[in-house]
Parts: structure tokens; C-alpha cells; sequence
């Protein structure tokens, strides 16, 4: 058995060679002052305090957070029903439902961002608030609705029926049985729409039309417009720092949760 | 359940029938109005493949369908046969290590893609390497291989340990045990590893974004990059979705096929 | 015989914990041997061990006179079937036979040969197209001892191949195997943790207990003669009495010293005493060398199976005060309210945090409004003190609807038993005739209310009470004072009878000098 442990090692040479190094080099960078190129090893925190003691670094944060916030929740109050309902469904058309949900998220997101912009043309009045956040929770969804189905349908169909049995008409049957057993489910919508929401920089792009940045954005314009990678590997350690964060608080709420 | 009163039917079918429509707004979209026969993005006016011939007109375009073709093949075959045998080898390896290793295997899956993509892009520039064609497939393996070892891992815990002690205990030696047990018993997930793989590299925009050099440019870029509209990307699009749909509807039928065939061989 | 397989001081822990302490034991040509014991005995492991899977941490297997400690798994002359048979569910039932054969690279038509007599052997003749993943669990098992024994091994392990079949395809199975062996005639080493199958099937049972053999034998020398209680209790039905060896020939158990047949014990060695329940005949009480009370009657087809006590427990009687409940209705507020006087033990107040909750409960206080339902108590006050004494309590709801009852606080009266360190207690009570009857486990609810409870005297852990003795009809009780004795369980012995007997009937017991088989105590268990 031993033998075919040895076949892992070009894997973790890889991954140590194309995933732990470069994390650590943006780690080096992001406490590093600028050279020419290469790190020159002069340790500093002036990244971090240059963004944190700028209003308008932090107001990017701060749209970033809220957008990413408003994308999770819509997300869930659109998907949860769905699929709720989904899972109701007889098998076959279960099935054929998530196909059809899924069909859309192998298409290319620029492609499916493109046709919105087309879309949106029809209605010039909107924000580009608004703009952005309808692009965003039309990519999110699927994924929300998808985890959140997955977690109803692995539910054991005779604890409804025991609901029911004991006495729970549906309606008490969903908000004592069904809900918080499909908590799991949500918070994995959470963790896969919420994350890529925060960074997300290609949406903002083409749909808010250049004048509406989020914290993506900005990292792209300091590693490919201005040149400071020190300055920008600072700023997605601090959005790295802020997403597992949120998702250990939504990880403690889900225990804290299951244990009342 | 007990019995549901039809107007309850008759919401929950609604609502679903809409959250369909919201999801495939932009896919008739770009279907229909690839069509059109003229450039307007707001008004159909008259059928035309005009916009399918200046696709094929557009080198730039093909250019970079070109590229995304070669790179996510590429990227699949390597990311496939590195993940597989990656999957197999740590299915056997001490606990510790294997969870070691695929916390690790996670973080590309995990970490905002932004993060990856200036990860290794300061990578390739701190160790003075050109960023081109080379780059953009290195990049694109590394962040194929997780999802086709996700595919994989799973199946390969599923497997009965004693399966592949079946194969020794009957003498097969660790490379045939390999080959003809463990292999063929894990093939579904291998190949639906690589089509996430696939599709992974096919669609992906900010890792090729930050490591692509100046000279090449997936679709993604290309799109991302166009100054001003321009309707053949609808009928690009329009024939990226047909593809997609053709290749899921297969994905989903080989199966049931095969399995309806050896029903038929019991019998 | 020849000896083929000697596994010497093998030694194997699996992070840190021992599973294997030095086993040694041979194995001949031809044998039927069969490794007993419970779960996590390291049978599995032993065997694993000899297929190659784990290596041993020390000791060495001998295999045909050749180590075989460096020999790996595909290289050895033993073939296994694996607990959940471990069939290539992508290939079909001739594939899977062939599998060892194909890696061989033997010719097409002697495969076809070999394994179309394999499928004769297991009596699954024109079976060879079929999908291995539906076939029946019978089928699965004959593939997996085909797919084994068509490598034609010196050996085949078997690892629980019968677990996962049911009673009846099980017996059909261990009458087949023991056919194969004896067919084939090689050596079959079967790991299992039913009693049933090795006896019934072996050549040679190796009972092994916490990574240690306790016994080799025949079949029939491990159920007459076991070492030890471990032994005699993993094989067969048995009465295992503690007792003491007089002399040769002498043991005394049960109060009483009994003839035996049984030498070279010490004097007054403790032992432990085995008593087959087939072997225990049932007498006239007066013609029995023991006497006892018929507790429990199972049916078990051809006989009866009975537990007859001849000591009887601890026990301890307490009075049950049958009352009719007085109600008590608040028309101002329109609340009915009702409790019972209760008996609570003086240590209890002391030792324990009693609350207002469990007041309530003791006293059975409850309250209900006109439409009858339930309503809580939100009051209660009393004068309650830990000396001995009569006091009151007074339960309430929020809308002044008020009930007081008696409180009586006793000393704690335990029975206790210094023979059988055991100690018992239990309470007077009060209650209603509603309550009986609405009693859907009396015996449970009896000893609720009066709180009996019984342990052990000596580490003060929690002992059952088995016995709950009465003498009024839980449907029609009517106002009035009533025994009730709670007991522990006294001395048991089970007996295999043609004999009708009842519950409750006085019987003897008599056995013959040669039935009862007197042990050493287990190492460790003093």
C-alpha cells in the first residue's frame, strides 16, 4: 500500500512549487517595501496603514462588503424557495431542473455579463449600483439554489412524515424540521456567493461602467496600471484576512445555531 | 405529503418558471439577437447570419478561440492524469498527510480567483519568466487539478479498501491491481473531473487575465477587452451555448444508456 | 499431519494499541480452523498478518517451512475471501473468477475450463454473464470463494465471510463450506465471532480474547472443558457460578458443597463453576440438590428455556397509599388544581438541589382551566426542613389558584445486603387510582414513585432493580394501603426443559457429578 503513496509526490511537489509559493510570495510582498522588480527584503507595514488610513480605500471596502452582502442575501431569499420547491418536485423533473440550472454556469460568465449589458442598454435610468447587482446575483444564484436543494433533498423524507405524524401541520413542519436542517446547505450558498462576490472585479467592469470600483478592481489597477505590487498584494491579504474571517463568523453561527 | 391544493401547484410552478426565465434572460438573448440584421442591441429587426460571417471574418476572435481551445486541452489531459494518479496515491496516505495536502489542494477552490491569479503572477515575474502561452497553460493546470481531484477523492473513498486487497490477494501486482481494478471501477469520476476541468480552463478570465502574456488571449479576454460592442460576440456565444448543451445532454445520457444496456444483458 | 503455517510471537499495535500480544500457533495441511472471538480480539488482524496486508511489528510467519515476512501480498500461496466478499463490480461473475488467471496469463480455453468447474463447485453454473452487484448475497459469497479457491491455493482465509447473510442462507452456507474444504481438502482458516458456525464447522476453534489465545481445541473439547468463564461463555449457553474448590472432587457453590469431578485446584482456590443449561434437569423441589422459583419461561421450539432463582435478591417493601384526588376548583378564576401528599427522604434535601420543578413533580401538581388545559405553576412555597417531620406545601398558578398538600420527611431506610453488597431504598406514596390506571408501565412508574433505587455497596454504581412485586390490579384500584416490594436480581440459573412449567412455580434442580466442569479464575479477574 505503501507504493501507491509514492504516487501522490508530483503532486505535492506542484503544489508547493505552483500554489504554497506564490501565496508565501504575496505574503513577502505585502510587508515589503517596492524594489525594482525583486523583493529587497525591507520589512515594513506601510502598505496596510496606507490603506487603512485612506477614506477612499476604505469606502471601496466598505461598497464592496455591502454589494457582496445585499448579492448573499437576495440570493438566499430568491433561492431558498426555489429550491424548496425544486426539492418537492417528482424525481425526474427534480432532475431535469437542476440540469437546467447547472446548463447555464458552464457558460462563460464574460459571455452571459456581455448579454446583460445588452440587456440593460433597455433601461438607462438604472444605477450602476443596480446595474451590478443584478449581474451579480443572476451569476449567484444557481449556486445558492443548488446547495441549498442539495441539503432538502438528502433529508430523510420520513422526518416530514414524522412531523406531520406528531402533530405539525407543513407549514410548523418547514420552520422545525425542514429550515434548520437545510442551514448546512445555506452556508455553503453563503461561502460560494459571497466570496467570489467580494472580489469580484470582471462584473463591476462591464456592467457599472468603469466608474463603479470594488476592492477587485482596485487590485487589478496596482498590479497592472500602476505597477505597486507591494501596494496591491497588501490589499487582497486585507480582503483574503476580511473573507475567512466572515466565513468563520458564518461557520460559528451555523454551530451556535445547531447547539440552542 | 398529503395532498397539495392546486393553487399551491400552480405558485410553486410559477415562481420556478420565473427564476428559469431570469436565468436564461440573457442566453435568449444573445441567441435571438445574434440573429439580427442590424447592430442594434435594443430592437430586432429582421433575420440574418450576417453576424455569424463576420465572426468568421474577425481573426482576433478566432484568434482566441484558437488559444482557449489549446490551453484548456491541454490544461484537462495534464490536470486529469496528475489529479488521478494524485487522488490514488493519497487515498493511501496517512491521515494527517492527506488532509495536510488537500488543504492545500483547496485553496485555489476556495481563494478568491483574484488571489491566485496575482499569486502567480508574481510568481512568474519574480523568477523572471516571459508571461505567455506557457504561463497561462502553467496556471490553468494549477487550478484544474483540485477540481479533478474533488471529482476523484470522493469515489476513491467509496471503494471498498478490500477491493484493491482482492486484486493483490489474487496476484495481480500493485500496477495491474491499479489498471484493471481501481481504474475502471473510478472512470465516471475521472471523466467528469476532466469536463469540469475542461470547462474550468474553457471559461476562466482573471487567472488568464494576470497570466497571459501581451501576445495571447482567451475568449474571456478578448470579450473583456472589445472597446466597443460588437453583435458577433452574440453568435460566438450563441454556438458556445449549443455546445454546452449538446455536451451536458450526452453527459447525462451515456449513463442512463449504458445502464438501460446491461439491464438489458441480465436478462 | 504436516504443519504449513506457524505464526511465532507475532506482535502488532495500531497507534499505540496493542492488538496483537505474542500470539504463536500452527496450523497443519487439511485443517478446518476457526480463529473465535468478540470484535477487536485481533482475529482480523492475525489474518491480514498471514495474507500480507499488515506487516507484524515483531514475530515471524512461517509458511511451508519458508518466512514469508518479506513476501508480498500478490506473491504468496493464500487466497482470501474478504468480509463484503470484495467482488471488481465492473467486471461479471466469469471475469471475476478468471481475474486470478487472466494476471497468470493462462490460455483462453483452460480458463474457460477452470472457472466453469469453480462455477459447478459453488453451484452457480450459468451464472458466468451475470452483473456481480445483483446478485443475491449467497451468490455474491459463492463468486468470492471461487474467485479464491480457482487460484488453487495451498490455503484460504476466510474473514466473516457469513456476516452479512441472513439466519437461514447462513446454516445453508456453513454446511457448504464445510463441503468445499472437505472437497478441495485444503486448509480453510476462518475468522468469526459466532460461536455457532465454529462449532459447527471446524476441525480446530482458536479462541482468542484481547490479542491472546485462550484455548485450541476441538470443537468438543473447548464446550466440555473450557480454561476459563471466558471461554465456556463465548461457547454455548451457560451457568457460570463463582465457587470454591475444597478439595479434589469437592466444590462449594450456592451455599452448598457439590460432588465433581474436577482435581489439581489448591484448596480453597476460588474458581469458577460451568453449568450447561441442557445439563441441569428439572426434579420435584424436594428430590433437587438446589431449589428455586421459576422466574421467566421462553419457548424456544423444541424446548423450554427457564430462569430459576434459587437466591432471591435484596429487596425492601414500602407502603402505596391509594387516595382519592381532591380538586380543588377556583371559580373566580374558572382553574381546577390538584396535587398529592408526598413522603421525600431527608438525605435526598440534603444532598440534592431539590427545585421547585421537582416538588412539583413528586407531588404530581398539576393544574387545568375549563377547556382542560394545562396550565403552569408559577408558585410554590413551603416550610419544607431537612429534620424529620410533617410539613405543607402549597402550589399555585398566576391566577390565585392555590392546593396544599402534606409533606412527610423521613430518614432514608436502606436494606442492605453485605452478601451481595448490595443496598436498596424505596419510599411511601401517595396516589390516585387515575394515576394507576393511566399507568402504561407500572412497574417502571412504581418504582418512579417511590423512588427506589438500588447499588453497589462498595463503588456505589447503580444496580437494577429486576423485580417489582404487587398484589392489586392496576385497571380497578380502588382506596386504600398496598405492599409493594422492589428486588434485585437474585441468583439465576438457566435450564433447557421439555417440561411445562409456569412463572412463579417452586421447582428442584438436580445434576450429575459430571456436569458441572470447574474452572481456573481468569488472569486479571480476581
Amino acid at each position: 500500500m505503501k507504493s501507491f503513496f509514492r504516487m501522490s509526490y508530483p503532486y505535492i511537489l506542484w503544489i508547493a512549487l505552483f500554489i504554497v509559493a506564490p501565496m508565501v510570495m504575496i505574503l513577502l510582498y505585502a510587508v515589503t517595501r517596492s524594489g525594482n522588480g525583486t523583493i529587497t527584503f525591507s520589512f515594513t507595514m506601510e502598505n496596510f496603514a496606507r490603506f487603512l488610513s485612506d477614506p477612499t480605500f476604505l469606502k471601496v471596502l466598505w461598497t464592496s462588503l455591502r454589494i457582496a452582502f445585499l448579492t448573499t442575501v437576495f440570493c438566499i431569499l430568491i433561492g431558498y424557495p426555489a429550491a424548496l420547491f425544486i426539492a418537492g418536485l417528482p424525481e425526474k423533473r427534480q432532475t431535469l431542473m437542476i440540469l437546467l440550472l447547472t446548463l447555464p454556469m458552464w457558460i462563460n460568465m464574460l459571455l452571459k455579463t456581455y448579454a446583460w449589458r445588452g440587456i440593460l442598454m433597455n433601461f438607462e435610468d438604472l444605477s450602476s449600483e443596480i446595474r451590478v447587482f443584478i449581474g451579480m446575483v443572476y451569476d449567484f444564484l444557481p449556486y445558492m439554489i443548488i446547495q441549498i436543494h442539495t441539503a432538502i433533498a438528502k433529508l430523510d423524507p420520513n422526518l416530514k412524515t414524522a412531523a406531520y405524524d406528531l402533530g405539525a401541520n407543513p407549514w410548523k413542519t418547514f420552520l422545525k424540521v425542514t429550515l434548520p436542517l437545510s442551514v448546512p446547505g445555506i452556508i455553503s450558498g453563503i461561502t460560494l456567493v459571497f466570496l467570489p462576490a467580494v472580489s469580484s472585479f470582471v462584473i463591476p467592469k462591464l456592467l457599472g461602467g468603469g466608474n463603479y470600483v470594488l476592492i477587485g478592481n482596485l487590485i487589478e489597477t496596482y498590479f497592472l496600471v500602476a505597477g505597486d505590487w507591494n501596494f496591491g498584494s497588501a490589499i487582497s491579504l486585507i480582503m483574503a484576512l476580511i473573507i475567512i474571517l466572515s466565513m468563520y463568523l458564518t461557520k460559528k453561527l451555523d454551530t451556535t445555531a445547531k447547539e440552542e | 405529503m398529503g395532498k397539495k391544493k392546486p393553487a399551491w401547484h400552480f405558485f410553486t410552478s410559477g415562481y420556478l418558471i420565473l427564476v428559469l426565465l431570469f436565468i436564461y434572460l440573457p442566453i435568449l438573448y444573445v441567441v435571438v439577437f445574434s440573429f439580427n440584421d442590424s447592430k442594434s442591441m435594443i430592437s430586432f429587426e429582421g433575420f440574418s447570419l450576417r453576424w455569424y460571417e463576420a465572426m468568421l471574418e474577425n481573426r482576433e476572435m478566432l484568434e482566441s478561440v484558437k488559444y482557449t481551445v489549446i490551453v484548456a486541452v491541454i490544461a484537462t489531459v495534464v490536470s486529469t492524469i496528475v489529479g488521478t494518479i494524485a487522488s490514488i496515491g493519497l487515498s493511501k496516505a496517512r491521515p494527517l498527510i492527506r488532509s495536510v495536502v488537500m488543504e492545500i489542494n483547496n485553496l485555489p477552490v476556495l481563494n478568491p480567483d483574484i488571489v491566485t491569479a496575482i499569486s502567480l503572477m508574481l510568481l512568474f515575474l519574480s523568477v523572471k519568466i516571459q508571461r505567455s502561452i506557457v504561463t497561462l497553460t502553467l496556471a490553468h493546470i494549477t487550478f484544474c487539478i483540485p477540481y479533478v481531484i474533488l471529482s476523484v477523492m470522493p469515489k476513491l473513498r467509496q471503494l471498498d479498501d478490500n477491493v484493491a486487497e482482492a486484486a493483490l490477494d489474487l496476484g495481480a501486482n500493485p500496477w495491474q491491481a491499479l489498471t484493471r481494478v481501481i481504474i475502471p471501477q473510478i472512470y465516471p469520476a475521472i471523466l467528469s473531473g476532466a469536463l469540469i476541468a475542461f470547462s474550468m480552463s474553457f471559461d476562466d478570465f482573471v487567472i488568464s487575465f494576470f497570466t497571459a502574456g501581451k501576445d495571447v488571449q482567451n475568449i474571456s479576454m478578448y470579450v473583456y477587452s472589445m472597446k466597443r460592442f460588437n453583435p458577433s460576440v452574440n453568435a460566438l456565444s450563441t454556438l458556445i451555448v449549443v455546445a454546452v448543451t449538446i455536451v451536458l445532454v450526452l453527459a447525462n445520457l451515456i449513463p442512463a444508456l449504458r445502464e438501460r444496456k446491461n439491464k438489458k444483458e441480465e436478462y | 499431519m504436516r504443519k504449513l503455517i506457524e505464526f511465532r510471537n507475532i506482535v502488532k499495535s495500531f497507534d499505540g494499541q496493542v492488538v496483537l500480544k505474542g500470539v504463536s500457533l500452527n496450523i497443519y495441511e487439511n485443517e478446518f480452523v476457526t480463529l473465535l472471538g468478540p470484535s477487536g480480539c485481533g482475529k482480523t488482524t492475525l489474518l491480514r498478518i498471514l495474507g500480507g496486508f499488515l506487516e507484524q511489528d515483531e514475530g515471524t510467519v512461517i509458511f511451508d517451512g519458508q518466512c514469508i515476512d518479506k513476501v508480498p501480498a500478490y506473491k504468496r500461496e493464500i487466497n482470501t475471501v474478504f468480509q463484503r466478499y470484495a467482488l471488481f463490480p465492473h467486471l461479471n461473475v466469469y471475469e471475476n473468477i478468471a481475474f486470478g488467471l487472466r494476471i497468470k496469463k493462462m490460455g483462453e480455453d483452460l480458463i474457460a475450463q477452470k472457472v466453469n468447474r469453480m462455477l459447478s463447485l459453488v453451484n452457480l453454473e450459468g451464472y458466468g454473464k451475470r452483473n456481480v452487484t445483483l446478485l443475491s448475497g449467497g451468490q455474491q459469497q459463492r463468486v468470492a470463494i471461487a474467485r479464491a479457491l480457482v487460484n488453487e491455493p495451498n490455503v484460504l482465509l476466510l474473514d466473516e465471510p457469513l456476516g452479512a447473510l441472513d439466519l437461514k442462507l447462513r446454516k445453508e452456507m456453513q454446511r457448504e463450506l464445510k463441503r468445499i474444504q472437505q472437497e478441495v481438502g485444503i486448509t480453510f482458516i476462518y475468522v468469526t465471532h459466532d460461536q455457532e458456525e465454529a462449532l459447527t464447522m471446524s476441525d480446530k476453534i482458536v479462541v482468542m480474547n484481547a490479542g491472546e489465545i485462550e484455548q485450541i481445541g476441538t470443537p468438543l473439547e473447548i464446550y466440555n472443558e473450557p480454561v476459563n468463564a471466558y471461554v465456556a461463555r463465548f461457547i454455548g449457553e451457560s451457568n457460570i457460578v463463582e465457587g470454591t474448590m475444597k478439595a479434589d472432587c469437592r466444590v462449594r457453590f450456592d451455599d452448598k458443597v457439590f460432588e465433581c469431578v474436577d482435581t489439581g485446584f489448591k484448596p480453597d482456590e476460588p474458581v469458577d463453576v460451568l453449568i450447561r443449561p441442557e445439563d441441569l434437569t428439572v426434579v420435584r423441589p424436594k428430590d433437587g440438590v438446589m431449589r428455586g422459583e421459576v422466574k421467566n419461561v421462553v419457548f424456544k421450539g423444541v424446548h423450554y428455556e427457564l430462569m430459576v432463582e434459587t437466591k432471591t435478591g435484596t429487596s425492601k417493601t414500602v407502603k402505596m397509599h391509594v387516595v382519592t384526588s381532591h380538586d380543588i376548583h377556583n371559580p373566580q378564576a374558572g382553574e381546577k388544581i390538584s396535587a398529592n401528599d408526598f413522603y421525600v427522604d431527608s438525605d435526598d434535601l440534603e444532598n440534592k438541589e431539590m427545585t421547585d420543578q421537582d416538588f412539583i413533580s413528586i407531588a404530581n401538581a398539576q393544574a387545568w382551566d375549563e377547556e382542560n388545559r394545562d396550565l403552569s405553576l408559577t408558585k410554590v412555597t413551603h416550610d419544607i426542613q431537612k429534620t424529620p417531620g410533617v410539613y405543607s406545601i402549597t402550589f399555585g398558578t398566576d391566577r390565585g389558584t392555590e392546593v396544599t398538600v402534606k409533606v412527610y420527611v423521613v430518614h432514608p431506610e436502606y436494606v442492605e445486603d453485605p452478601r451481595h453488597n448490595i443496598g436498596i431504598s424505596a419510599l411511601d406514596f401517595f396516589i390516585t387510582p387515575e394515576e394507576i390506571q393511566e399507568s402504561m408501565a407500572i412497574s417502571t412508574d412504581l418504582k418512579t414513585w417511590a423512588s427506589a433505587e438500588a447499588w453497589n455497596l462498595q463503588d456505589d454504581s447503580s444496580v437494577e432493580i429486576t423485580d417489582v412485586k404487587f398484589d392489586f390490579d392496576p385497571a380497578a384500584v380502588t382506596e386504600g394501603s398496598y405492599d409493594i416490594t422492589f428486588a434485585t436480581q437474585g441468583r439465576e440459573y438457566k435450564v433447557e426443559t421439555t417440561d411445562r412449567l409456569e412463572v412463579g412455580d417452586r421447582v428442584g434442580l438436580s445434576f450429575e457429578p459430571e456436569d458441572i466442569h470447574v474452572m481456573h479464575k481468569e488472569v486479571g479477574d480476581v
